[in-house]
């Protein structure tokens, strides 16, 4: 593969050649005019001026094939209205998305926007611009405080929240009627004991699907962990091989080898797998988010429900997810990037695409636009207490790595020692 | 797998252009006659690197600057986020040397490619006697065989993907319909059974090329020496022995170099089969490479790199042992 790198940098090279002589010819132009209030280093903005127009460059992550390009190329068309930049569009799929915004940062031609689910690194490095650079007061006050706190590094906020998502129980009723439970479980030896009659209806049903392959095991993991009083952080301590997180390892590999009531192989099941089982009506109960019930609501084969994820200790917790639409700091890009935002975090663009990804809104105002949806009640009323990882820890970005490919070691293996293990590496510092 | 290096064949081919003493013996015969006849326009070496230039520009930037680039890169020190912090020395090849999984991924590493490239020199050999002999239909089997090496590899592997599944794939269900197992085989989730699932397909899109360069090896085998071994009495598997083997080694050995340098070289095989296995448990350099820099906790552009120097060297080695062993120049000067 590295054999490939150097071909995109020659790539990479030219561009940047490119991009150098648009910014040659803003930088001739005359920056006083026209510059948008409260903007602060002057530096950098009087490079790039208001005047005459820039292009800058954002790399977005490819939520689904019909609508991220749609609504990206749409943006770009109302940003060129609106500003006169022209905002230049690559989207890129989850799989590749680490390898091209690595590349593009090795070779010195990093986007001016990158999408992406990790920035703490990126701010750590010092290659962002703070919300104090590039938001709009009234823009920042908008974002949930949930994800205010998720996206501050070092009492800056880097990491603007693109979309979000609450991850929720899923049951299918079918199955739960076949194997005359009433209601879905709301503790852990409820939901043991739910499965375990499903698991036992035969002919290939599957009472709980989970999901701990290297494609969201983080997630799942932390969902359970989460719903037992666990963390992976407390207190600013890493606290991955905590009692609570042991027990709660333990409990799922209870779950797969003792119970046997999962699906073949947990450790080694991506998350999509884990889906395409629950759409086939083969699984009574999976840990899922909105995008899966959209699916499912397409389909129309399944007939399930969705509630509160059960719990072992007092209320039942929600695991919620953010991405990162981030900004780098390059010459002359200040404005028009700032302008990037003020138009993103409109409502009619914000929130059409987050409701045609089919997540959940990021901000206040969202909140209020999405309320009408009945079918979205069930993830709105969590989000603003919705439990993150700690993606505001550089240190993360590398655990979550390290977590991705090794605690399902825990399943088949000592779940204590691969907690420790993955303590080890989170206080060295990933 | 051939696709993927083009490159390759040239180089490999190369010496035995040379080595045919013809070429070079002719060469001061043919140079002064030539220059007698362009005495008055002779071409400055300017116009010659004029002419030269789009081919050299090639060169340079796609085989020497990459490579220049993997060797900066190989002695940086990288972010996560892909940014250079400064020079490390030798710092990324002592953590490659020193990874706990390298043992692993080498023992994969020789694995997939012993086991794939001897049973698709095998069943090639095989197959090409069958293709040589004349039956009806032998067009429509011929095309059969070509029609891997013409898909796409990631859509090869993802084709398998869904014929091992352990829920879903056709494998497990003919098994199952069969009474071959009474429950499914997990082929690429069990740790026994992904290597062996992954070397089948290995085989599956190698055998293509392979087929067909040992077919072009046997037409080139004249008839007249089959006519006199079998004259003297030899038998058939007399005559494969001590004719066929013997003349089709020119062949054996391109199609084997070959072979090893794209199977060790090839990605997409084992990064789709493997990709839900955690860790390093089954890669091989190649994605052992790939994953460091991008996917594993490691995610350090320096330390692959790293990988990648030494991968490039691992491959020369091979290589050039096997062509020592079979004592290549002997045998095709």
């Amino acid at each position: 593969m590295p054999r490939r790198l150097p071909l995109a940098s020659v790539g990479a090279g030219v561009l940047a050649l490119a991009l150098a002589a648009c910014g040659g010819g803003t930088g001739s132009d005359n920056a006083g005019g026209g510059s948008s209030a409260g903007t602060p280093a002057a530096g950098a903005s009087s490079a790039g001026g208001s005047a005459k127009p820039t292009t800058i460059k954002l790399v977005a992550a490819e939520y689904s094939k019909d609508h991220t390009a749609a609504f990206w190329n749409d943006f770009a068309t109302a940003y060129k209205a609106k500003t006169g930049n022209t905002l230049d569009v690559q989207v890129v799929s989850w799989d590749a998305i680490d390898q091209t915004s690595s590349t593009m940062i090795q070779n010195n031609n990093a986007p001016d926007i990158l999408n992406l689910n990790v920035y703490a690194s990126y701010a750590k490095d010092g290659l962002l611009y703070s919300a104090d650079d590039v938001l709009s007061p009234d823009v920042k006050s908008d974002i949930l405080p949930a994800f205010v706190k998720s996206g501050t590094f070092d009492g800056k906020m880097y990491g603007f929240p693109d979309l979000s998502s609450a991850r929720a129980f899923f049951y299918n009723k079918d199955l739960f009627t076949k194997a005359g439970i009433s209601a879905p479980p709301k503790t852990w030896d409820e939901f043991e004991a739910d499965a375990k009659k499903i698991q036992a209806l035969g002919s290939g049903t599957i009472g709980y699907a989970m999901p701990l392959g290297p494609e969201e095991a983080q997630g799942e993991f932390s969902i359970w962990a989460f719903n037992n009083g666990g963390d992976w952080k407390s207190d600013g301590k890493w606290t991955i091989n905590s009692p609570a997180n042991v027990e709660t390892l333990t409990f799922m590999k209870k779950l797969a080898t003792v119970d046997k009531v999962t699906q073949n192989n947990p450790a080694k099941t991506n998350r999509a797998d884990a889906f395409n089982l629950f759409k086939s009506g083969k699984v009574g109960m999976i840990v899922g988010f909105s995008p899966l019930a959209a699916d499912l609501d397409k389909d129309g084969k399944v007939n399930y429900g969705v509630a509160p994820m059960p719990t072992k200790s007092g209320e039942p917790q929600t695991f919620g997810v953010t991405d990162y639409l981030m900004a780098f700091k390059k010459s002359g890009n200040q404005d028009a990037v700032k302008a990037f935002y003020d138009l993103y975090y409109q409502k009619d663009q914000i929130n059409t695409f987050i409701k045609a990804e089919g997540f959940l809104p990021v901000t206040t105002s969202g909140l209020q636009v999405f309320g009408s949806d009945p079918k979205l009640k069930v993830y709105l009323d969590t989000l603003p207490n919705v439990h993150l990882t700690p993606t505001d820890d550089p240190t993360w970005d590398k655990v979550k790595l390290a977590v991705q490919q090794n605690i399902g070691a825990g399943i088949t293996g000592n779940p204590k020692s691969v907690l420790d293990q993955l303590q080890k590496t989170a206080e060295n510092g990933g | 797998m051939p696709q993927h290096d083009p490159s390759s064949p040239a180089a490999v081919t190369a010496p035995t252009v040379t080595a045919g003493g013809g070429a070079l013996t002719l060469e001061p015969a043919g140079a002064p006659r030539r220059r007698r006849r362009y005495t008055g326009t002779r071409t400055s070496p300017l116009q010659a690197l004029l002419w030269l230039g789009p081919a050299l520009a090639l060169i340079v930037g796609v085989v020497i600057f990459p490579a220049y680039e993997l060797v900066r890169a190989a002695f940086s020190r990288y972010s996560i986020t892909g940014l250079r912090l400064g020079g490390a020395g030798g710092r990324n090849f002592d953590q490659v040397l020193h990874h706990p999984e390298l043992g692993t991924v080498l023992l994969n590493t020789l694995v997939w490619v012993v086991s794939v490239v001897a049973l698709t020199v095998l069943i090639s050999l095989a197959l090409a006697q069958f293709l040589t002999k004349d039956f009806a239909g032998r067009r429509f089997v011929r095309y059969a065989i070509i029609v891997p090496w013409a898909a796409s590899l990631v859509i090869t592997a993802k084709t398998f993907v869904l014929v091992y599944d352990y829920y879903y794939g056709t494998l497990n269900l003919v098994l199952t319909k069969l009474h071959v197992i009474s429950t499914p085989i997990d082929f690429l989730g069990s740790d026994s059974w992904i290597m062996p699932s992954m070397v089948l397909v290995g085989v599956f899109v190698s055998i293509p090329f392979t087929a067909f360069v040992f077919v072009a090896g046997l037409n080139a085998i004249p008839h007249d020496v089959y006519e006199a071994a079998r004259m003297d009495g030899a038998s058939s598997w007399q005559v494969y022995r001590s004719v066929t083997l013997p003349l089709l080694r020119p062949a054996l050995l391109v199609a084997s170099v070959l072979n090893i340098i794209y199977v060790f070289n090839s990605f997409p095989i084992i990064w789709t089969l493997n990709d839900r296995n955690p860790g390093f448990g089954h890669d091989t350099t190649i994605t052992f490479m790939y994953k460091l820099a991008f996917k594993s906790a490691e995610k350090d552009v320096g330390m692959s790199a790293a990988a990648g120097v030494f991968n490039v060297l691992l491959i020369l080695v091979v290589v050039m042992a096997y062509l020592k062993v079979t004592s290549w120049r002997e045998e095709t000067a």
